[in-house]
């Protein structure tokens, strides 16, 4: 029998005593692994949510959203000045109109519905016949409207913030000024359109380079053409109603922001999707504070228990101390037999821990965010009609910073919990640290004692 | 030989300073069988501890074989205790965890006796001082005290010291199991040539041995 051995066997000499040591350890150690994958869980989550929503901001006439309100379009010397910004790496411009029965032979795919009837009861008045006659106003019957976005990037009317799926087909060069147009695959569908298929428009030949779909109603009712084409066609030279600007950094958002609040003054809304994300991560950065302090309180409790524990076993061993010290043993001897005790609960206590951290980390990191989420999210997940869109009319990028904000809340609740060897690795140097210290705590308190005083008073 | 000069010891206490032992000298030759007799508080266990280098003399000094050992460092007495001083307590102090064959193991493996041997010199050890072989694999707790204190004994003996020192060895007995312990550190004097110490208030016991030494408030007197 050898220190090591010895100082084994001590660990296991009274099984309830070291059981209970044993299992305190294990709780505080569970608790630290728990509080370790819920932080590196949480980090990783907001700096996800930071890289893939912190970059875009998204430039409005003041007053316009999609279709709606009222105001002059952006102007080129406007885009001029956003393509200028600082840390702006590149935009797209997006202009909207909508083609009535008189401006195509196109068949809008869309129902009109009690919802479009209402959106067009004003809009006639002006062309209706003056009476004074009671009876009522003779106004023409409304009638569906066909969506048109001029665009330099077809991807920007994706509605899950990727790529445009062009379902047969290709898409165009964004800076073409081409007739050339993609058609909705339901408008298409409507219209009978296939590749090469021409149709008129502002009195113009039009030809199908491609048809898409989105999976959204009013979006697959609709035509996306070069954005210089469509500003010809509209008489709108240079006129842009959206510019989605995408800046090189998340952490250069909010200065851009500024920048371009300063430089466009009253005459543009600016939104960045980097404030929704702010908000949506702030409840993240309370979670991944709390398991901060979480760790920090459970390697404590740790420790204390760890020291305590081997406190107390040092106390109450003082004779068998001053007796092995007596008959030969020497310090280095004494102190190695209850750094090995010392070492021995904590390494069971550490195993059995991390086994239990591992299995219950999952949960407690879902539970914290979920229960997180609930109470501060003010997101929700938008559920549209068939052919509305907010009554916005056909969105562009407003439609996708929409898309953008629902995903960010989605972010909230699909942190999940993952164990990486660095959280690990963390957790089993903690451990360490605190099996260094249980240990050295008794190795200080036996250094001390004489055998003589020992022997002498007990 | 043994030789103590001049030996003083000051304890500081709550109350004040408290002179355990006053210019103690006296010598003991090898082989001899001594006995110290006092009363209670009289210095006997303070004087056993400065004789088997557990405690340093205020003053004074403690020669063993021509070494001073109260010179000696720490870890020099340590190897002092371990190889030449054999301990017997009168509360026996076996370690509790320990079988009465592990307790004796100990010993060697501090006076640094080769492992593969330990179980061999442990075994014959307990066996020439009478403890059974179904003993020797039970822990103190499960032994009389008679049987505690021939487990001590035999760990005393382990390292094959030149000095054994025990304090009140029969005091915990009753007389006929003390009488048979007395009777073994007698025969263990005497066949093996070993100095023997031993610290008690028994008179009969301090009778039959070579030389008595009388502690009274410190001061030794040579009987």
């Amino acid at each position: 029998m050898n220190v090591l051995t010895r100082g084994v066997k001590n660990a296991i000499r009274s099984p309830l005593k070291s059981g209970a040591i044993v299992l305190m350890f294990a709780i505080s150690i569970a608790l630290i692994l728990s509080m370790l994958v819920a932080r590196g869980s949480v980090l990783s989550k907001i700096e996800e949510v930071k890289a893939t929503a912190g970059t875009a901001v998204t430039i409005q006439p003041a007053g316009v959203m999609g279709n709606m309100g009222g105001g002059d379009p952006l102007t080129a010397a406007q885009i001029a000045t956003i393509t200028s910004t600082t840390n702006v790496t590149s935009i797209s411009s997006t202009l909207t109109d909508q083609l009535g029965t008189d401006d195509t032979n196109l068949t809008s795919s869309l129902e009109l519905g009690s919802f479009g009837q209402r959106q067009q009861r004003f809009e006639s008045s002006d062309t209706a016949p003056e009476t004074t006659d009671t009876e009522a106003t003779t106004r023409p019957a409304p009638t569906p409207r066909t969506s048109v976005t001029g665009t330099t990037d077809v991807n920007s009317i994706a509605t899950d913030g990727g790529d445009l799926t062009i379902r047969s087909g290709e898409a165009f060069d964004g800076s073409s000024s081409d007739n050339v147009a993609l058609v909705g695959s339901d408008l298409a569908t409507k219209n009978s359109l296939n590749i090469g298929s021409t149709f008129t428009a502002y009195g113009e030949t039009i030809t199908v380079k491609g048809i898409y779909t989105t999976g959204n109603a009013f979006q697959d009712s609709g035509i996306i053409m070069p954005i210089a084409t469509l500003q010809t066609l509209t008489d709108q030279a240079g006129a842009v109603s959206s510019v989605t600007a995408t800046i090189n950094s998340s952490d250069n958002v909010a200065s851009t922001v500024t920048a371009l609040k300063t430089s466009l003054g009253e005459d543009a809304d600016i939104t960045s999707e980097a404030e929704s994300a702010a908000s949506s991560v702030e409840s993240l950065q309370g979670i991944a504070s709390l398991t901060t302090a979480g760790v920090i309180a459970a390697a404590a409790a740790g420790a204390l228990i760890i020291v305590l524990s081997m406190f107390l076993v040092v106390r109450e061993r003082r004779r068998e101390i001053g007796v092995i010290k007596a008959i030969g043993g020497s310090n280095g001897k004494v102190i190695g037999q209850f750094i090995i005790e010392g070492l021995t609960i904590t390494i069971i206590g550490a195993v059995i821990g991390l086994v239990l951290g591992v299995l219950v980390s999952g949960p407690m990191t879902t539970s914290l965010v979920s229960s997180s989420a609930n109470s501060t999210s003010t997101t929700e997940t938008t559920a549209v009609g068939p052919g509305g869109q907010g009554g916005r009319g056909m969105g562009g990028p407003g439609a996708a910073f929409n898309q953008g904000a629902a995903q960010l809340n989605t972010n909230l609740t699909q942190v999940t919990a993952s164990l990486t060897p660095q959280i690990f690795a963390a957790a089993v140097g903690i451990t360490l640290l605190i099996a260094l210290l249980g240990s050295a705590i008794p190795a200080w308190l036996t250094a001390r004692i004489r055998p003589a005083e020992v022997l002498r008073t007990e | 030989m043994l030789t103590i000069e001049h030996v003083s010891k000051t304890f500081n206490t709550p109350g004040g300073q408290v002179q355990a032992l006053r210019d103690v000298s006296l010598s003991v030759n090898t082989g001899e069988f001594v006995s110290i007799i006092g009363k209670s508080g009289s210095g006997k266990s303070t004087l056993l501890s400065i004789l088997g280098a557990l405690d340093n003399p205020s003053t004074g000094s403690i020669v063993v074989d021509d070494t001073q050992i109260n010179k000696l460092s720490g870890a020099k007495q340590t190897q002092y205790r371990a190889r030449q001083i054999g301990f017997v307590f009168q509360q026996y102090n076996l370690v509790p965890n320990l079988t009465a064959l592990e307790n004796v193991m100990l010993a060697l493996e501090f006076g640094g006796y080769p492992a593969t041997s330990r179980f061999d010199r442990a075994t014959q050890l307990l066996e020439s001082v009478g403890i059974e072989e179904d003993q020797r694999q039970r822990r103190p707790t499960r032994l009389s005290g008679g049987q505690q204190q021939r487990v001590s004994i035999a760990r005393a003996l382990a390292n094959q010291p030149a000095y054994i020192l025990a304090d009140e060895p029969t005091g915990n007995l009753d007389s006929a199991t003390g009488k048979k312990i007395f009777d073994l550190l007698h025969d263990l004097s005497r066949s093996q040539k070993t100095t023997i110490i031993v610290v008690t208030h028994d008179l009969e016991i301090a009778g039959k041995t070579d030389k008595t030494f009388i502690l009274k408030d410190g001061k030794i007197t040579t009987k």
